[in-house]
Parts: C-alpha cells; structure tokens; sequence
C-alpha cells in the first residue's frame, strides 16, 4: 500500500488518522485474504458458466462479426444522444425550478417546489408510460425519441433543481451581503455572484447525475426506442444468447459510466481550484 | 450632539432614531439613537454581544430593524427593490471576513459594482479601480482571486472595492477582527487616511489605539444600548459611567 506523502489531502486523510504498524499488518492481511476470496468467486463463476454450457462459442462466436457491433454502435449512439439530450433538458429546467424555488415570489415558489418534489418523486417508468400511454390519448403524437427521452429528463430535473439548491445554500452568506451592500439587485446578486459559486461546487454532483439519467434510458424498450438496450435485446432473440450479450451490453455501460466519472473528476479539478478557500 | 468641528451641513449623513431590535427573546437594540456628521469618524466599542455590529448593519438593512428610523441624509431607508439597492451602492460597507467574492479577480471584485450598478464601461471601472488598489497598496495583486492574497490584502481590496462606488459614507464591521496581529495595520493604515481625507465613517471596532487617534466622536454600546459617548480624550480618560470604566479596565493591556 502506498502512502501518499504530498498532493492535494484527499477524503481519506481528512477522515482517518495515518495508521500504525499493527494497523498496516492488518490491513496488509485484510487485503491479501479479500483478493483471495475475489479471484475464489471469480473462478467459481466461470466454472459454472463452463458446466452450464454458457462458454460455448455459440453463445459467443457471433461477436465476430461486425454487423453485431454496428448495430450494438448505433444502439449506443441512441443512448448517448438521449442521455445528453435529457441532460440538457435537465439542466436548463433544473435551473429554471430552483431560481422559481428561491425568488421569494410565494406562489412561484410553491409550484416549483411541488413540481420538483414530484419530479423527483415519481420513478422514471411512470413518467415514461405516461408520456407513452396517456399523452397519445389526447392527440399528441411524438417520436419514440421524445416519448424517452422528455420524462427522463423530467424526473433528472427535480433531482437537479435540489443539487443546485444545495450549492446555492453552500455559498457564504457574506457573498451575497457583499453584493446587496454594493447595491447589486436580488438577480443580479443571484447571476453574478451566487450562481457561479454554486455550480462550481456542484459540478460533480450535476455529472453524477448524468449516470442516472444513461442508466434511467435503458427502459427505451417501453416506447421502442433503439438505445443500445433495446438492439442488445433484439440480439439476444436472434441467437438465443441471453447471458453473453447481457455481460457485453453491461460491460460498455459501465465503462460509459466510468468515462462520466472520469470527466467529473477532471472537470471538478479545473474549475474546483479557483475558489478553494 | 453634532460635532461643531465636522459638522458644515446641519444634515447628518446617517442618523439613527429610537432604534430596537430583537432576535427572538434577545433584545439586541435598545432605543439607540445616532447620528454621524459629514466628515465625522464615529467609532462603537463595546463588549461582544453589545449589539454594535447589529448597530452597523442596520445601516443598510442587512439587518432589519423592529421599530425606530433609519434616515440616510435625511431621508428614511428604503425598505426594498431598486431604491434600496441605490442607497446600498452609496454606502460603502467592509466586513469582518472581507467577503470579496471568491470566484473573480481582484480587478473584478472593485469594477463589479461600478460596470453594472452604476453603467460605467470596463474601461472607466479599470482605470479608477486601479486608481484605488494602488492606493490602498494591493494594485500588483489585481489579477489574482482573493484566496491567493493574505487577510490584509484581502480587508484592503475590499475597501477598495467599496470606494470604487464613491461612497457618501463607510461602515466598518470590525474590519481587523479576522486578521492576523501583523496585518492589522495595513489595514488601520488605509483607514487612517480614509478619515484624514475626509470621509464619513461608521467604524466597529476593538482596535483602541485607532479610536483614540482618529474618532472625532467614540460611542460606547453595551447590551444593545448606548451607554456613552463622548470625545475619544473624554471617553478614554474621564468614562463617566461604571460600564465604561469597566470595560476599558478589562482591556487594558499587559
């Protein structure tokens, strides 16, 4: 194990002591034994696939071929453009709810708030079968596109509207005295000085949530929409190949995940520096 | 009550009538009445807890007030909106925590309130503003954000950035408070000079030293009243009351 000896002083340091000798023999143990135990499961799962047949190259051999990746690809490319386009909608209408929650105007204030807590209430699915079942009854036609991809970024907006609260909360009141005592108005003390703050604190919390919106796509095969769940799952009735296309198909969400984390992490450090106090 | 020596305008610049205050069952501000000349240097002291920094931020209406009167040249304080926003930007205002605003340069905490309260161009704004940080002694560290500058710079800068509004007057929320010893100086140094030009100042403060050579007038507040004012040589050396002379025996240096 390593000892970080210099570098920004991460969680870890700040939450736990450094530890003693006994303590690093335990931990040396510890960890020793759980890889152990890690690699025994691990073996133990392959064997089962290996007796139950799942290792068979016909449950593989088609990932071969590269019309099987080109349709996996645009399955892919489906969920990244409803992700993002979600994420966008969530954002702007985040935003839009918590400013509404915050202006001081009563009744503005209270349609925000129960408009985010039901938003933020109410599972994905619901909204979805909503827009895909009720919506049509009275004459709105959309795209499966839009049936997807307008109450994802619903229900992310509610949780939004709350993440960004939480960062306008956390900026020092002393910001915003200093604002009013040079004779900023409330919007413009919240636009120039708050927000900024605010969503800088925010940022890893507001990509966080990008995950759950990819993850809330997944349910596109309500409304047939080719994301990259719905083409895996067409897959799997052509070749019957259940297990081995679900362990691909969770393999790329995953690492799409791990790429979102990654940029959080990344974007959190360029803009996080300027206002460590 | 004015004093002669300042006073050339019968109007006084702030003046407090009958003020009260509560926090709940805490009675803060006990009928304090006040009023600041142009030109006059007031100094509060007093105990923690006195209410002097209450006092201060009423001025303002950073702190609302129950019952009483706020009057800034003679005219009542605004309650809100625009107008209230407009005797803010006249009023100069520095704090205990400097509060420049974390995420833009220096440059930019003292041309904010200039380029979009009072429409002036960046070009203008930059100009005086720099005018100002040289005066006040931190114009090479313009193009840094607060949290690379010492508490010293930073309590500068921001008086800068009050200035920059052309204040009719200054309050002072024990702006050497947060400070470390050796830099509360530079900053008394800046305020000085302040006073010599001219300014009308509100100061809070524990600094003694600074009020017995700059206030024309000292106001001592203990539990939310003024229990005495008086010249600083008055106050300092002839307290008429017991509080007072309690007070300045218990700072009394080692």
């Amino acid at each position: 194990m390593s000892l970080r000896s210099h570098g920004a002083p991460s969680v870890r340091d700040a939450l736990y002591e450094a530890p003693g000798p006994r303590t690093r023999r335990l931990i040396a143990v510890g960890t020793t034994v759980s890889a152990l135990l890690v690699c025994a499961l691990l073996a133990l799962v392959v064997r089962q696939f290996y007796v139950t047949g799942q290792l068979a190259p016909r449950y593989w051999s088609f990932f071969a071929e590269w019309p099987i990746w080109r349709f996996l690809l645009q399955g892919f490319v489906g969920t990244v453009e409803v992700a993002l386009t979600a994420g966008a909608i969530a954002l702007v209408l985040g935003l839009a709810l918590m400013l509404g929650r915050t202006s001081g105007v009563r009744p503005l204030s209270a349609v925000c708030r129960v408009v985010t807590d039901f938003f933020r209430g109410v599972p994905s699915l619901l909204l979805i079968y909503f827009f895909f079942l009720v919506v049509p009854q009275y004459g709105i036609r959309m795209p499966a596109f839009w049936m997807l991809t307008l109450p994802v970024a619903l229900a992310a907006s509610g949780v939004l509207a709350e993440v960004f609260r939480a960062g306008v909360n956390a900026v020092p009141k002393g910001q915003v005295e200093a604002a009013y005592s040079i004779g900023l108005s409330r919007w413009k003390t919240m636009r120039l000085i708050v927000l900024p703050q605010a969503i800088r604190y925010v940022i890893p919390s507001l990509i966080a949530q990008l995950v759950v919106v990819v993850k809330d796509t997944t349910v596109a095969y309500v409304v047939s929409y080719p994301d990259l769940m719905q083409n895996a799952r067409v897959l799997i009735t052509n070749y019957d190949a259940l297990l081995s296309m679900y362990l691909v198909v969770s393999v790329i969400y995953i690492l799409i995940n791990f790429a979102i984390n990654k940029a959080s992490v990344y974007v959190a450090r360029r803009t996080g520096v300027k206002i460590i106090r | 009550m004015a004093q002669e020596s300042t006073a050339d305008k019968n109007v006084p610049v702030i003046e407090l009538r009958h003020v009260d205050k509560h926090y709940g069952d805490l009675h803060v501000l006990r009928d304090v009445s006040l009023s600041v000349a142009r030109g006059e240097v007031l100094v509060v002291i007093g105990p923690s807890g006195s209410g002097k920094s209450t006092m201060c931020r009423t001025i303002n209406r950073l702190e609302t007030i129950d019952s009483g009167e706020i009057l800034i040249e003679g005219e009542p304080l605004p309650q809100e909106g625009r107008e209230l926003a407009r005797m803010r930007s006249e009023l100069g205002m520095v704090f205990q925590q400097f509060n420049l605003f974390a995420h833009k340069t220096i440059l930019e905490n003292v041309t904010l309130g200039p380029r979009e309260v009072l429409g002036q161009s960046k070009e203008e704004a930059e100009k005086y503003a720099m005018e100002l940080l040289e005066r006040v002694g931190v114009a090479s560290q313009a193009h840094k954000v607060p949290a690379q500058l010492s508490g010293g710079q930073q309590q500068r800068a921001a008086i800068a950035r009050s200035l920059a509004m052309r204040p009719k007057a200054m309050m002072f929320d024990e702006p050497t408070s947060a400070l470390d010893p050796e830099m509360i100086n530079e900053v008394l140094d800046v305020m000085v000079e302040l006073a010599r030009g001219g300014m009308t100042m509100v100061v809070v403060t524990h600094e003694m030293n600074f009020a017995r050579r700059v206030a024309d007038r000292v106001v001592f507040m203990a539990d939310g009243q003024i229990v005495e004012e008086g010249t600083p040589d008055e106050f300092f050396d002839h307290p008429k009351t017991q509080r007072a002379r309690d007070f300045l025996d218990s700072i009394k240096g080692h």
